[in-house]
């Protein structure tokens, strides 16, 4: 994994995820982050701090971003979401901006 | 399945820290203010899209939009303004490049503070009816820099003179060009239209109106035509370098309007240039050029086409009604068929094939072909001499050409039953002599013929062919039935013709040679045993005979005559000398028949058989007559053609005329009963239209012509007049 396809997100009490900018990308707000034409503090450095995010949730987050990736495009598939299994997560739904899955994600 | 998950669980918000400091939204916003100045200033890789968007996120979340939009139009604006003061400062040529550096900018900055705000612009925003930021940049924009003051007038100018300059040969840059227009048409298409295209428009009018007076006063039409051509590429060209698509219809019809519309008449009937000259000289890039711009405005082509068709039926009219060219038919036609050819090349080539054009043209030829009483006996004259000699080793597919050509022809004559009485005549004279060329080429055009009229109209030419093919069967039958008893009589090669289907004139028959007319008894006896019920009579104008001869040196030739030369010529076997009157009075020929045979038998150089005293070109009365002894010839056979008149003379042309008025008659009946049989009560306007109608497939039936069929008609008691309406005719059954 190079360094540049990736991206950093570190958690309230500093916890760093180490993910793939395709993954990350899945929510509009990371991508707006590392897409916006100007550069911003995470563009340059690569990464970014979520000062209101706990790392259980992160992880969580992580996961969903993974199991978005690989199974949201449309496929059928058996597993269930990591999401649908905690609905205290849906917060998230309205911060990161995050399409329910089987749906691709928005630009 | 969006819908499906959200009916499945209760969104509920965030949850956060309660707002306890009351300062919070006034320190909230004053970090985004900064990020947005930052961000004007090129200076954002210090400021943490998290953050920022967490912020306004809360701002939004803790009931501050209000104070966050409102914060966000201010600032904006004061940025806007101080751009719009470097953009008025700039200097000349610079104007626009810092005008377009400055939008890129601008559109650069939107974008991030959009994506900061994203929150903001998909809750607040729709909820309030506010304009999305985007827009709401765009907005400012426009306000703030395109219509200040200083820049709005400055900047129409701007763009309008470098246009200037590109269309009198300079090299502009078209990037930037594209760049400000396409800033203009992001703007908005109303801001396009009124802070350009408006303005755009009307200089270009003005500009092409100049341009094209200049041009008509100093160049000829074709020069004028490329010169358009040129400029209304250009403007297309600068629409798809520059400008908005929708400009294209608008700016080309400016062009058009300015360069064309308005000099289009002047243009066509120019000088020494114009359209009839294009058409006489066939030019035929310029005629398309012609003919695709003056396409694009409204009535050019009626122009066009309508000099066009004026000059087409002045030089038909020329033509058919010069006395020189009656001469010839043969020629007459060719030159129509000429005239065609090049006039359909000309549709062809330059005018796209327009189907009206083509209209046009039909019926130019309609009309002069008409105008000239004697085409229908040209048009089958020239038929005639392709079959007899013209299509002689040219390719079947030439032949159908060559007929089908002359099948166009057909179509514009008005006179259609003339034109049979003609072929039918030059039909039969070619059939009873052996003369047509090939068999398919004669049974092609008649197909043709009955494609375009109808079974009647051809129905009598088939019944010739049908007649000459029972002729060689019956000649069979004789010979093999009688042919032991005739011993070395002449051969006999009757063709039985049916009377109705042939154009046969009242028979003048004259007296045969003896061995000849017990062959012909012969056959009389022979046809008429099988066939019961039959009259046979002898048509002698219309036979030929071979006649073996020999000259006083020796020499033997093979004469082929024509039936009354062959009887003038059997005469000499007994006698050496007789004169005019003897010769009639034996032969009993009639005497204009007799004096043309006469004539092709002693006054054409090389086929002189007989000696005339005295030598001159006519036969008079008292001339007389001696067998040439001297007579020599190259070949063996000697052909001795009649002094056949190949056009009609004017009595001959007359009684034609005549004849076709009398067969017209009984058509003209005929349909009339036809009409009043359904309609059973007609007024006379009427019936002459219906008539007229029902008849113009064949001619054009003269209505006081059809006034005295009526009148004929009450007379014999097909129809009466209305007993209080005179006007009215009722059908009597």
């Amino acid at each position: 994994m190079r360094k540049e396809e990736t991206v950093k997100l570190i958690s309230a009490e500093g916890f760093e995820f180490v993910i793939h900018k395709d993954a990350a990308m899945v929510s509009q707000t990371i991508r707006n982050m590392l897409t916006s034409p100007g550069s911003f503090a995470e563009t340059e450095h690569g990464e970014v701090t979520f000062p209101e995010i706990s790392t259980t949730i992160l992880e969580k987050i992580c996961k969903y971003f993974y199991w978005n990736l690989q199974y949201a495009s449309g496929k059928q598939t058996d597993q269930l979401s990591p999401y649908m299994s905690m609905p205290s997560l849906l917060g998230g739904q309205v911060l990161f901006n995050i399409d329910c899955p089987g749906r691709c994600p928005r630009m | 399945m969006s819908a499906q998950k959200k009916r499945n669980f209760q969104i509920e918000a965030f949850k956060h820290r309660v707002v306890v400091d009351p300062k919070y939204a006034e320190k909230t916003w004053k970090i985004l203010e900064h990020a947005i100045h930052e961000i004007y200033n090129h200076n954002a890789s210090g400021l943490s899209f998290e953050e920022l968007y967490r912020n306004a996120y809360n701002m939004v979340l803790h009931k501050f939009g209000e104070k966050l939009y409102s914060g966000l139009v201010t600032t904006m604006t004061y940025h806007l303004k101080e751009i719009s003061k470097s953009i008025e400062a700039a200097q000349g040529e610079l104007f626009l490049e810092e005008l377009n550096r400055k939008w890129a900018e601008h559109n650069k900055a939107l974008q991030m503070i959009r994506d900061i705000l994203m929150y903001m612009d998909r809750t607040f925003i729709p909820s309030t009816h506010k304009t999305p930021v985007h827009e709401l940049g765009l907005n400012l924009w426009r306000d703030v820099v395109i219509h200040s003051s200083k820049t709005q007038a400055r900047l129409l100018d701007t763009l309008l003179e470098l246009v200037h300059r590109e269309r009198s040969g300079e090299v502009i840059n078209r990037g930037l060009m594209r760049n400000i227009i396409k800033m203009l048409m992001d703007l908005g298409s109303s801001v396009y239209q009124d802070d350009f295209e408006k303005h755009f428009l009307e200089v270009s009018a003005d500009f092409y109106r100049c341009e094209s007076q200049e041009f008509i006063e100093s160049c000829d039409c074709g020069n004028y035509l490329k010169k358009a051509e040129r400029r209304l590429m250009e403007e297309m060209e600068r629409v798809s370098h520059y400008l908005d698509a929708r400009s294209e219809a608008k700016i080309t019809n400016v062009v058009e309007k300015e360069m064309i519309e308005s000099h289009m008449n002047r243009l066509v009937h120019m000088e020494s240039s114009g359209l009839v000259n294009m058409l006489v000289d066939d030019k035929y890039d310029d005629l398309g050029r012609m003919y695709s711009l003056f396409r694009r405005v409204q009535n050019g082509l009626v122009i066009v086409r309508d000099v066009m068709t004026a000059y087409i039926r002045d030089t038909g009219k020329q033509l058919v009604t010069d006395p020189e060219r009656l001469r010839d038919p043969v020629d007459f036609v060719q030159r129509l068929l000429d005239l065609k050819d090049k006039y359909d090349k000309v549709i062809n080539l330059a005018f796209n094939n327009d189907k009206t054009f083509q209209n046009a043209l039909n019926s130019s030829f309609e009309y002069f072909i008409n105008l000239n009483a004697r085409s229908p006996e040209f048009i089958s004259l020239f038929v005639d001499d392709k079959l007899r000699k013209g299509l002689r080793g040219v390719s079947e597919e030439d032949v159908e050409v060559v007929l089908d050509k002359v099948m166009m022809l057909f179509r514009y004559l008005q006179e259609k039953d003339v034109f049979e009485k003609y072929y039918k005549q030059h039909l039969a004279k070619r059939l009873l002599s052996g003369k047509t060329v090939s068999d398919d080429a004669e049974r092609s055009l008649i197909v043709k013929l009955k494609t375009e009229c109808g079974y009647q109209f051809t129905s009598k030419l088939e019944g010739m062919f049908t007649d000459m093919k029972t002729s060689q069967d019956t000649m069979h039958g004789f010979y093999s039935a009688v042919g032991h008893q005739l011993g070395d009589s002449p051969t006999l090669a009757v063709q039985v013709l049916t009377t109705g289907s042939w154009p046969t004139q009242p028979s003048a028959t004259c007296n045969l040679p003896a061995e000849i007319f017990w062959v012909c008894e012969k056959f009389k006896s022979y046809y008429l045993g099988t066939h019961t019920g039959r009259r046979l009579s002898w048509q002698t104008n219309m036979g030929t005979a071979d006649l073996k001869t020999t000259f006083g040196k020796g020499q033997k030739h093979e004469l082929n005559v024509s039936t009354y030369q062959m009887c003038v010529l059997m005469l000499f076997n007994n006698t050496d000398r007789l004169t005019y009157k003897e010769i009639e009075q034996a032969t009993e020929i009639p005497a204009s028949d007799l004096k043309r045979c006469l004539q092709s038998l002693a006054c054409v150089k090389g086929k002189n058989v007989l000696r005339k005293e005295p030598m001159s070109k006519d036969i008079a009365e008292d001339d007389a007559f001696f067998f040439n002894d001297k007579f020599t010839s190259k070949f063996f056979k000697v052909k001795i053609g009649t002094v056949v008149a190949q056009r009609e003379s004017e009595p001959e042309n007359q009684e034609t005329r005549q004849r076709v008025e009398e067969d017209r008659k009984p058509q003209i009946e005929a349909a009339i009963v036809r009409i009043m049989k359904s309609r059973r009560v007609l007024d006379h306007n009427n019936i002459v239209a219906e008539v007229t109608k029902q008849l113009q497939a064949r001619f054009l039936p003269n209505p006081v012509v059809i006034k005295k069929r009526i009148e004929s008609l009450i007379e014999r008691e097909f129809l009466e007049r209305d007993k209080t309406d005179r006007k009215l005719y009722r059908y009597l059954a």
